[in-house]
């Protein structure tokens, strides 16, 4: 026989952990010693060696318990279940992963960029810690200094003739 | 990006006149760099500044 602590470090689990699996009597100690402390056969750990095996392939402790009280009535169905949730798990990962690329390919393209457009330069107006009436105010002296660089400008960051005209106007 | 009509004297002026200070430009450039180099190169030659000066402006 063996003690909860012998078997706690033989499959690196928490003493709690072993005295909650006897609490909703999914593994309950064959004995007790003279003392009252829980005694496992070897029978125990038997079955401690499918909940373990069962527990590595991500079952809940509830369907592991249904698994050893039915024996393997129930087994493929429940991992047949089990790489559902896997497989529906990969293809969040998946699609998550795409989300990353994307963003990380557009953060890549736009630092390798030689095009400026009016996001960025607004972005960058931003960093000068200007706001909308400072950007006004910053067209309207480009428009009042040098009207000619201002359209030529406003048109290499790809904004369209209408609102070219509306910002000169401003 | 390529102009006649601006140069960097006067893209500084416009800057200053909307109240921005020495301090802020620098930080503004090293912002600029930091976030969107190329487009910081390009924008440094459309203000028709030299090479060597564009080096220097990057590195700040």
């Amino acid at each position: 026989m063996f003690t909860i602590g012998q078997v706690a470090k033989k499959y690196t689990l928490s003493r709690s952990a072993l005295i909650y699996y006897d609490t909703i009597g999914l593994l309950t100690p064959s004995g007790r010693s003279a003392s009252n402390y829980r005694l496992y056969s070897e029978n125990d750990l038997k079955k401690m060696d499918r909940i373990q095996l069962y527990r590595s392939a991500g079952l809940s402790l509830e369907s592991i318990a249904s698994l050893l009280e039915k024996e393997n009535s129930d087994l493929n169905s429940t991992l047949e279940n089990r790489l559902l949730t896997i497989n529906g798990e990969i293809q969040k990962f998946r699609n998550q992963q795409k989300v990353i690329l994307k963003i990380l390919e557009n953060e890549s393209l736009e630092r390798h960029s030689r095009v400026i457009t009016k996001a960025i330069w607004v972005s960058m107006l931003r960093a000068a810690g200007l706001d909308d009436a400072g950007m006004e105010n910053w067209h309207r002296e480009f428009e009042l200094t040098s009207p000619e660089a201002h359209q030529d400008f406003l048109e290499s960051i790809g904004i369209d003739e209408d609102e070219i005209k509306a910002i000169r106007a401003m | 990006m390529s102009n006649e009509m601006m140069n960097k004297e006067n893209w500084v002026l416009l800057f200053k006149e909307i109240g921005l200070d020495e301090a802020t430009m620098i930080q503004w450039h090293k912002a600029f760099e930091a976030r969107f180099p190329a487009g910081h190169q390009s924008f440094l030659e459309w203000l028709n500044i030299e090479e060597n000066e564009i080096r220097h402006i990057r590195a700040l």
